[in-house]
C-alpha cells in the first residue's frame, strides 16, 4: 500500500511538471463547456419550455454536470499505456515488485484527484459569471445512485482504456490510432460527453445502450437528475456492473494473450 | 514568396513525401479516417437533432444552422489539410531540429506551416464540398451571395493562416504550451454555431477580438444575405490585416529563438 502511495504523490507531482499545460489542458475543457452551455442557452430563448423531454433548470444542470462526471471518469492516466507497449517502457514496470494494473488504478486516481479539484474550482466560476438556473438534486436515493455509477463508470472506462491499449501488442503502429477512434471519438460523443443521448431517435439509443459508452456519464448524469428511478435506475446500476465485470474478464484475457505475443523493442 | 512555381514544386514534394507515409501505413490510415467521419457523421447528427428539435436556434432554421456547421468544417478541414505541420512544429522547438530548416534555402515558415499536408482529411474534402452545395442551395442564395460567401470564405481561410502563424511563433517564443495548436482548435470549435448564440460579452469577443466569427459566422451569414455592406468590408480588412501581423509576429518571434541542440 505505501509503494501505490508514492506512486500516487509523484504521479501528482508530475502533473505539476508542465503546470501551464496542464491549466491550457483545463482551459480546453471549459471552453467545451462553455460551447454546449450558451448552445443549449440558445435553445431555450424559443417559447417551448420543454424540449427533449428536458426544462432549462435540468438541461443546464447535465451540461454542469458534465464538468465534474468528466474529471471524475474521463481524466485518466491510463492512456499512456499504448505508448509504453509500443516503445517497449511497460518492460521496465513488468519486472518491478508492483502490480501493473495497480500502478495505473493509482495514476488514474492521482489525476483525477487533480483534476476534480481543478473542475470544481471551474463549476464555482462558471456559475458565479453565468448564473445558470440549475437543478439540485436532494433525493439520497438518486444521489446514492449517482455516485455509484460515477464509481462503475470510473472502473469501465479504466479497463476500456487498458483493453483498447492490449491491441498495440499485435499491432504497435496502430495503438493510438485505435485510441483515437475509441477513447477519445466513440466515447467522447457516445458516452453523452456532450450531449444527452436521449435528444437522439429512440431506435438509435436503444443500440447505444447495448454497448458500455452510455454507462460512463450519461446513465450517471440521469441518475442525478432523477430522470431514471425505481427499476430502471436498478437495472442502470446491474448493467454497469456487468459491464465492469464483462469488460474486465475480457481485458484480462486479451492483455495475457498480448504480453504472450510480445515483443517488446529494445533501446 | 517570390517564386511561386519553386514553393508550389517544393511543397507537391513534401506532400507527396507526406501521402506515402500515410500509404506506407494502411491500417493506421483506415483507423484514422474511420475516426474522422465517426467524429464529424456524430456532430453532424447532434447538430441537426438539435436544430430539428428546437425548431430554431438564435433566429436560424435547421438548414441554416446546419450550413453554419459545414462552412466551420471547410475551413476547419482546409487548414487541417495545409497546416498539419504545425502540430509536429514544438518536437523540432524542443530538440533543436529547427536549426536544419533555417539552414534551408527556403522559407522556414513555409516549411513549418506546409511541410506536409494530410492525406486523411484530402479525403474528406469532396464530400464535404458536396455538402456545402446541396444544403447551401437550400437556402436559394443570389449569384452576388454565392460569389460573397466565396470570398469570404477565403478571407476565413486567410484569417486560419494567420492564426497557425500565431501557433508557430508561440510555439518559439514559450516552450511551456504543449497543444497550442489544439487550444486554437478548441477556440474555432466555438464557430461551430452561429456566433450569435452567445451574449455578450463573449460574442464581442468572439468576433472581434478572436474573429472567429469572421472566419467562420461571416461566410455563411453571407450567403443568406444577412450581412451589410460595412460588415463585409470590415471583415476583409481584419483578414488582411491578421496576416500582416500574424507573418511580422512570426519574424519578432525568430529573433528570439535559441537553438536547443548539443
Amino acid at each position: 500500500m505505501k509503494k501505490y502511495l508514492s506512486v500516487f504523490k509523484i504521479s501528482f507531482a508530475q502533473e505539476f511538471a508542465y503546470r501551464l499545460s496542464f491549466i491550457m489542458w483545463r482551459v480546453r475543457n471549459v471552453m467545451q463547456i462553455v460551447l454546449v452551455f450558451f448552445l443549449w442557452d440558445s435553445v431555450f430563448m424559443g417559447p417551448q419550455p420543454i424540449i427533449f423531454g428536458y426544462d432549462k433548470a435540468k438541461i443546464i444542470t447535465y451540461v454542469f454536470g458534465l464538468i465534474i462526471v468528466r474529471a471524475f471518469v474521463l481524466s485518466a492516466r491510463a492512456q499512456d499505456v499504448a505508448g509504453e507497449i509500443q516503445r517497449g517502457e511497460i518492460v521496465n514496470l513488468l519486472l518491478k515488485p508492483v502490480s501493473y494494473f495497480k500502478y495505473w488504478i493509482t495514476r488514474d486516481l492521482s489525476s483525477k484527484a487533480l483534476n476534480l479539484l481543478f473542475a470544481v474550482l471551474e463549476w464555482t466560476i462558471l456559475y458565479l459569471v453565468l448564473r445558470p438556473e440549475f437543478f439540485f438534486q436532494k433525493d439520497p436515493l438518486f444521489l446514492g445512485g449517482f455516485i455509484l455509477l460515477v464509481v462503475l463508470a470510473m472502473f469501465i472506462f479504466f479497463v476500456l482504456i487498458f483493453l483498447v491499449s492490449a491491441l498495440t501488442f499485435w499491432m504497435p503502429e496502430a495503438g493510438w490510432g485505435m485510441q483515437f477512434l475509441i477513447i477519445v471519438v466513440a466515447v467522447e460523443f457516445l458516452s453523452g460527453g456532450l450531449f444527452p443521448l436521449d435528444i437522439l431517435p429512440v431506435a438509435i439509443q436503444k443500440i447505444l445502450y447495448l454497448s458500455p459508452f452510455p454507462y460512463l456519464i450519461f446513465f450517471p448524469l440521469q441518475a442525478y437528475l432523477g430522470k431514471i428511478s425505481g427499476v430502471v435506475l436498478l437495472k442502470s446500476i446491474a448493467v454497469s456492473f456487468f459491464w465492469a465485470f464483462a469488460l474486465w474478464l475480457l481485458m484480462r484475457s486479451v492483455w495475457y494473450r498480448g504480453l504472450k505475443v510480445y515483443n517488446p523493442p529494445g533501446k | 514568396m517570390k517564386r511561386p512555381l519553386y514553393y508550389l514544386k517544393i511543397w507537391w514534394l513534401m506532400s507527396k513525401n507526406s501521402f506515402m507515409t500515410w500509404l506506407a501505413q494502411k491500417m493506421l490510415l483506415l483507423i484514422f479516417l474511420t475516426a474522422k467521419i465517426m467524429r464529424f457523421a456524430f456532430f453532424a447528427g447532434f447538430v441537426y437533432f438539435i436544430s430539428k428539435g428546437a425548431k430554431s436556434l438564435a433566429g436560424y432554421n435547421a438548414p441554416q444552422v446546419i450550413f453554419f456547421f459545414l462552412t466551420f468544417n471547410i475551413i476547419d478541414i482546409f487548414s487541417q489539410f495545409l497546416f498539419r505541420e504545425v502540430y509536429r512544429f514544438r518536437p523540432l522547438i524542443i530538440s533543436g531540429d529547427f536549426d536544419l530548416i533555417l539552414t534551408k534555402p527556403y522559407s522556414s515558415l513555409f516549411r513549418s506551416l506546409m511541410g506536409g499536408a494530410d492525406l486523411i482529411d484530402l479525403i474528406t474534402v469532396p464530400p464535404l464540398i458536396f455538402a456545402v452545395i446541396y444544403v447551401g442551395a437550400l437556402l436559394d442564395p443570389s449569384r452576388l451571395q454565392i460569389v460573397l460567401y466565396l470570398l469570404l470564405l477565403i478571407n476565413g481561410f486567410l484569417i486560419a493562416t494567420a492564426f497557425h502563424i500565431s501557433v508557430l511563433a508561440l510555439a518559439i517564443i514559450t516552450l511551456e504550451i504543449d497543444h497550442l495548436v489544439m487550444i486554437y482548435r478548441d477556440l474555432t470549435n466555438l464557430g461551430r454555431f452561429p456566433i450569435d448564440i452567445y451574449k455578450e460579452p463573449l460574442r464581442g469577443i468572439l468576433t472581434y477580438l478572436l474573429p472567429i466569427g469572421m472566419m467562420v459566422s461571416v461566410p455563411a451569414k453571407a450567403l443568406m444575405g444577412l450581412m451589410s455592406l460595412k460588415g463585409i468590408a470590415v471583415s476583409f480588412a481584419v483578414g488582411i490585416v491578421l496576416i500582416v501581423m500574424s507573418v511580422k509576429f512570426w519574424h519578432f518571434a525568430l529573433t528570439k529563438y535559441s537553438s536547443a541542440s548539443s
